[in-house]
């Protein structure tokens, strides 16, 4: 159980830790790609083509207001274009590219959302993931009744709603997802894909895979008596996944409290009271603001109340306000960077008519046919189908969870982790890196040489602390002269990393998707940072 | 830990030492003589082998060789002739005419009786010595085998003594999970099935190949790790060789795969290993980290920080990096007052230190030697426990690059003013 003296104390201390890395603050502002295509006036001076005058004076006013682009410019003048030749971004094509991008957004079919489910162990996740699909009719009744015929044969029928994410026999047999589940389904509004995050400590990793592609996190916690304590307790994922899924980009949550209709909750309003009332600290602690990123609502995921329908006022009064579906159809669109240079970090491959890959579009647009390049290992191959779950498209925007057919590659010389690029822009690969870190929790001290597990956008990797360069004052943001000879729990510092294949990296100001990281070692989340400085030799 | 272990810990470090530089060592023809004796052995039965071994060398026909092999025989009876008594733990002797690194020949003869007892009886004459049945005397510690089993690969290790191994790793692709149901949802669930037991049983066919020699397990133990359920499936499956499921000893839950798995896997296995070196290592240097975390004061590191905490007496455990290249010169300048200096090779290098600050005058060298021998020989005046420790634990590695591989835990707390790291300083911050 959680020592209830000392709970407030670590939340102040994770919310002043959170609120000064200010790692996703600034994220909604920066809109690095759009200012890309306009900053062009070097290479106009270099040909001057009449017709591209006009472009240029629109776009100007925007130039003007802005400062990223120089930053931009200089990535592409770093980076070698290998297999194309730089100069090849004439100013023709990108106003094709504009105009394109109009067009997709004024017919905008339906926005696509990306929803990820976190939460602690048996909160009810998969359960409420595999209703929403059955209510929506993405699962036929057949099947479900399947799964329930099947279920109750293995003696665990109140599991059968999960099985329709949970697929494989080892997490059926167990109740426990093991690796991310995804499913789509669509709703009037919009478009959706679940991601559905296991819940054990042992299997985080995958979580963080999971909400590294999402847009909004819904957090589960179950009502009952008894699990939502351990849920929340130190050690309990309900902390540790949303303090990931803050860092792994996830800018608003929906909390639900689950498991309304159980024996010792039965509705009441004084336990969904406490729990929003427990909760609601801590998870400004981890960065949210509980005004305007957090929304509190009670459900059943087990019998479906409040999902898509509302709950029904004779079990319970007090609440009148929206279901999950439709906050989830009115929630705000998050900002899409369609026009920056395509980046796809693949989650996900395997063989179908040639070589699929998986993945959520962190910005820009694919087309079919285009001609792409997947670093780190520098493949370059064509897009040859895009499936946006079911049905085929041509084109694929920013913040698309797709199915990417390429030619010109086989599926194991690509792996989890590399990412889609532009031919003409391809992504920075490095080995060694500069981050800003920030220790949530350590042992006893970190020095250099010490290893840890990776986790950035979609890649896992072994990474050693080269060096520590300086320390950060939390309060004042002041850098150290000489270097700090360890750090402890709690401390900030800019630190050099290094890893032993090349990644595919991005510093936090030009893209935040590629250049927020998180640190694990034995189990346990033990940093969070972002990228200052990529270094390159 | 008490004296006598690390007393112990010391002669092994010397053993080592020396096993190092035997290695190196080549001779001429077959004039090396390696000759080890087992306890209970007699030493007049050896010696006469050895007359019977001079005579029949007496008949070699290459006179360099043939010289310099009864040289060395003639040395090995004199060696022998000091002992009326084979030692409790045996008798070690190696005698022959090496040559060194500047071409130059140079007799050599050692004897010493081993930290426990060697079973192996040896003699031989070869251009090199015979180092093997030593080595084994410092790996005969138990060792224990760990399989590391995720769905992206297998990591198959060794900890024995202070070393980790890593003796092969092995890396898979399986199909993931995914929503694609339609017809072909049933194929896809029996393609995946059907690589996962592909993968066992490669995965057990290969356990065998690592952990068994001459059809008997090579390990005292076995622990199996991972993060979903193949770790029990292997543990579980028939394909799974009795003799090794036999030899299990803990099964753990690890969150990742690969090195860092192995490592978490070695931490939660660390009460059934507790009496392996590698795992003392792992909790000496915690211990360590631990006092500088709470900010006791109670440790130093540095070599400056570390000697003058031994002449102060207070360092009661003295930690060292086994291969610490830093040299020990004593320096004598002009007006006949000895300077002592610690320099590493890149220090070396440079001719300011070996001039006289006061003077510009050049020092003269009294004395080189590394300074791992000095602590070695002389820990003991200080009333400090020596620990060597190797880089190849986590915990080592940054004990090894954080720390510059020397440090004390020191009895009560002292300041040491010249590496004050105080945050409040005003001058520890840029503006």
């Amino acid at each position: 159980m959680a020592d209830p003296t000392s709970t407030p104390a670590n939340q102040d201390e994770a919310a002043t830790k959170l609120g000064q890395m200010n790692l996703n603050a600034d994220a909604n502002e920066f809109k690095p790609s759009v200012k890309a295509r306009e900053f062009v006036p070097s290479w106009k001076k270099a040909t001057p083509a009449p017709e591209s005058q006009e472009p240029e004076t629109k776009s100007s006013p925007a130039t003007t207001t802005t400062t990223p682009a120089p930053a931009v410019s200089k990535l592409q003048a770093a980076t070698p274009t290998k297999g194309a030749s730089p100069k090849i971004a004439p100013k023709a094509d990108n106003d094709i590219e504009d105009q394109f991008d109009e067009s997709l957004l004024d017919e905008n079919f339906k926005e696509h959302f990306n929803i990820v489910f976190i939460g602690h162990v048996d909160a009810g996740k998969s359960t409420m993931g595999g209703n929403i699909l059955f209510l929506t009719g993405m699962v036929d009744k057949r099947t479900m009744e399947k799964y329930e015929r099947e279920a109750k044969e293995a003696g665990r029928e109140s599991w059968y709603l999960s099985w329709a994410l949970d697929l494989s026999s080892e997490e059926r047999a167990k109740g426990k997802t093991v690796e991310c589940g995804r499913a789509y389904f669509e709703t009037t509004k919009r478009r959706y894909t679940i991601l559905d995050a296991p819940g054990h400590k042992n299997y985080v990793p995958s979580m963080i895979g999971g909400a590294a592609q999402a847009d909004i996190g819904v957090l589960v916690i179950s009502a009952r008596r008894g699990e939502f304590e351990t849920g929340f307790e130190r050690g309990g994922q309900t902390r540790e996944h949303a303090v990931l899924a803050k860092t792994s980009g996830v800018k608003k949550l929906v909390v639900v409290i689950n498991k309304m209709d159980d024996s010792t909750v039965a509705w009441a309003k004084e336990r969904y009271d406490e729990c929003v009332q427990k909760l609601t600290p801590f998870l400004k602690g981890a960065g949210y603001n509980p005004k305007t990123d957090l929304t509190f609502l009670p459900v059943s995921g087990y019998t479906g109340a409040n999902l898509k329908d509302p709950i029904d006022p004779s079990l319970c009064s007090w609440y009148s306000g929206p279901t999950l579906l439709d906050l989830l159809d009115d929630m705000q669109a998050v900002d899409r960077k369609f026009s920056g240079p395509l980046r796809l970090p693949i989650t996900e491959k395997y063989k179908e008519l040639g070589t699929v890959i998986v993945g959520k579009l962190e910005t820009g647009h694919v087309k079919k046919g285009q001609s792409i390049v997947v670093m780190p290992n520098n493949k370059i191959g064509d897009v040859v189908a895009i499936h946006a779950e079911e049905e085929e498209t041509k084109v694929a925007i920013c913040g698309d969870n797709v199915h990417i057919r390429l030619r010109g590659m086989e599926e194991d010389e690509i792996s989890v982790g590399s990412v889609l690029c532009d031919i003409k822009h391809p992504v920075h690969c490095v080995t060694a890196f500069e981050a800003h870190l920030v220790i949530l929790e350590s042992k006893n001290i970190i020095c250099a040489g010490y290893n840890a597990v990776l986790h950035i956008h979609a890649a896992v990797e072994e990474v050693t602390l080269g060096a520590l360069l300086q320390l950060v004052d939390k309060k004042t943001g002041r850098k150290s002269k000489r270097p700090p000879p360890y750090l402890k729990k709690n401390q900030h510092a800019i630190v050099r990393l290094e890893t032993q294949k090349p990644i595919v990296v991005e510093p936090f100001s030009v893209s935040p998707q590629l250049g927020r990281f998180t640190l694990r070692d034995e189990g346990k989340t033990v940093a969070i940072g972002k990228i200052t400085k990529i270094v390159t030799n | 830990m008490t004296p006598v272990e690390t007393d112990k810990n010391v002669e092994i470090w010397k053993i080592k030492k020396l096993i190092k530089s035997l290695e190196r060592a080549r001779g001429n023809g077959t004039s090396m003589i390696s000759l080890l004796i087992p306890p209970k052995d007699q030493i007049p039965k050896v010696a006469k082998m050895l007359a019977d071994e001079y005579g029949t060398a007496s008949n070699i026909k290459s006179r360099v060789n043939r010289l310099s092999v009864l040289s060395a025989i003639t040395s090995a009876q004199q060696k022998l002739k000091l002992y009326n008594k084979v030692p409790d733990n045996g008798l070690v002797v190696y005698c022959g005419t090496i040559i060194t690194d500047e071409g130059k020949e140079k007799k050599v003869s050692i004897d010493f009786a081993p930290f426990k007892p060697i079973n192996t009886s040896l003699y031989l004459c070869d251009n090199k010595f015979h180092t093997e049945a030593l080595s084994e005397l410092l790996e005969s510690d138990s060792k224990f085998g760990f399989i590391v089993m995720d769905g992206n690969g297998t990591l198959f290790g060794t900890v024995c003594g202070n070393t980790r191994e890593i003796v092969h790793k092995l890396s898979v692709e399986l199909p993931k999970k995914h929503g694609r149901g339609g017809q072909s949802a049933l194929r896809f669930a029996r393609l995946r099935e059907e690589k996962r037991h592909n993968y066992v049983r490669k995965v057990a066919e290969l356990a065998v190949q690592f952990y068994i020699t001459n059809d008997k397990p090579n390990v005292t133990g076995l622990v199996l790790a991972g993060s979903a359920d193949f770790k029990t499936e292997l543990g579980q499956s028939d394909m799974f060789d009795q003799r090794l499921q036999a030899k299990i000893i803990k099964t753990v839950d690890v969150s990742y795969g690969g090195e860092n798995g192995f490592n978490q896997a070695i931490e939660l296995s660390a009460e059934a290993l507790s009496n392996v070196k590698f795992v003392q290592e792992k909790k000496l240097i915690q211990q360590y980290f631990d006092e500088i975390s709470l900010d006791t004061g109670k440790y130093c590191f540095g070599v400056e920080d570390t000697l003058k905490g031994l002449e102060m007496g207070a360092v009661e455990t003295l930690i060292v990096w086994e291969n610490l290249d830093i040299n020990r010169y004593t320096f004598r300048s002009l007006d006949g007052e000895e300077v002592i200096k610690f320099l590493n090779k890149d220090q070396e290098k440079n001719r300011e230190e070996f001039m006289d600050t006061a003077t510009g005058a050049e020092l003269e060298v009294v004395a080189t030697m590394p300074l791992l021998e000095w602590l070695a020989e002389n820990y003991k005046n200080f009333g400090a426990n020596l620990e060597f420790i190797t880089n190849r634990s986590p915990e080592g590695a940054q004990f090894v690059r954080g720390f510059g591989g020397i440090g004390g835990l020191l009895r009560y707390k002292v300041d040491f003013s010249q590496f004050v790291y105080d945050e409040d300083d005003d001058d520890f911050w840029e503006d």
